[in-house]
């Protein structure tokens, strides 16, 4: 098993602009030790229609007053008023960023988390798609795609993620993989109920477990 | 007309209930993601309807109705059908933490087929 940066096509191209905006990296660090409730808050103001923070403030009057809450509310009040392609495309990069910074704090350096990497398995075709996030330490590597929401688990990505891991079994390399959803574990258990594609061994990492992530649970 | 200092738990509830409805149909529309429209829609209106069930008797203090009131408000202003999708995960929470409830619904955390723990493990 062996990790590959994936070619850029012109599709990545946009999206690295997209991930290297400052304000990606300042939403996912605020994010970091965001408690469920505020993680709510964000993806209810990156979703929405309203941009009056006073409003956001009463509709969610459990997280105010307080800085990192206020923090979040400003930025990703910022994220929804990019228009509605470009929002999605940050919302994206948001969660891979926020993945990405957790993994780091268990790493205890970001050196072996890296972002839109390929694994490759001898005799393997390899996957078109890069995986969002993966850690890449020896006998203990992981790999995780990151979704905004829980409706963005499909087939294609729970077989992506199992074959990953069966391929490495194969191989004799241990490779814990995972799904990070910046939804709920509701939405995300109603979704899989319904998935046919193997999943028993995939993780699954949602608002309520966010902070598995730094601490390794 | 000035707003009643509390308002029963069991009415805000049964608001919240009828725009999660709402915004169930507006989901509908996307026909690809029916099942799991009806299928989430099912699940938050069991556990809204669990909250009122659970605490019949209780009052809603004015500033926490009126959020639930503006998340209500908020869906009201949804068009899109997939952002609809998007907020029938995301209102129940804004009505659950404004009744001061957990975030996801505690009751439906245990149990079901994955596994929660991200950690490496040996294949």
């Amino acid at each position: 098993m062996r990790f590959q940066d994936a070619s850029p096509d012109a599709r990545a191209v946009v999206y690295a602009g997209i991930q290297a905006d400052p304000l990606v990296a300042r939403l996912a660090t605020l994010l970091t030790d965001a408690t469920p409730a505020q993680l709510v808050l964000a993806r209810a103001v990156m979703n929405g229609e309203t941009t009056d923070p006073a409003i956001w403030r009463a509709m969610v009057p459990s997280c105010f007053p307080d800085e990192r809450s206020e923090a979040i509310l400003r930025a990703s009040l910022e994220v929804a008023d990019r228009g509605e392609q470009v929002r999605s495309q940050f919302r994206g990069a948001v969660v891979e960023a926020l993945t990405q910074v957790l993994l780091a704090r268990r790493a205890g350096s970001s050196a072996s988390v890296r972002r839109e990497r390929r694994i490759l398995f001898d005799g393997v075709r390899a996957e078109i798609h890069p995986y969002d996030v993966t850690v890449e330490q020896p006998g203990r590597s992981e790999a995780y795609d990151c979704k905004w929401s829980a409706r963005g688990i499909g087939a294609d990505v729970l077989h992506q993620l199992d074959d990953a891991r069966s391929h490495a079994a194969d191989e004799e390399e241990p490779l814990a993989v995972s799904l990070v959803v910046f939804d709920t574990r509701l939405a995300c258990r109603v979704r899989l109920d319904r998935q046919t594609a193997p999943h028993e061994r995939t993780g699954l990492v949602t608002f309520e477990t966010l902070g598995v992530l730094a601490t390794g649970g | 007309m000035p707003q009643p200092a509390t308002q029963p738990l069991a009415d805000v509830v049964s608001r919240a209930l009828d725009a999660l409805e709402a915004l169930g149909l507006l989901a509908e529309e996307i026909e690809d993601e029916w099942t799991y429209v009806t299928d989430l829609g099912e699940a938050q209106r069991t556990r809204l309807q669990a909250i009122a069930d659970r605490r019949p008797v209780d009052e809603v203090t004015a500033d926490r109705a009126a959020a639930v009131d503006l998340a209500i408000e908020e869906t009201g202003r949804i068009a899109d059908a997939h952002k609809a999708i998007d907020w029938l995960s995301t209102f129940p929470d804004l009505v659950a933490m404004a009744l001061d409830e957990p975030v996801g619904g505690a009751a439906t955390d245990a149990g079901g087929a994955i596994d929660a723990a991200p950690t490496p493990r040996p294949a």
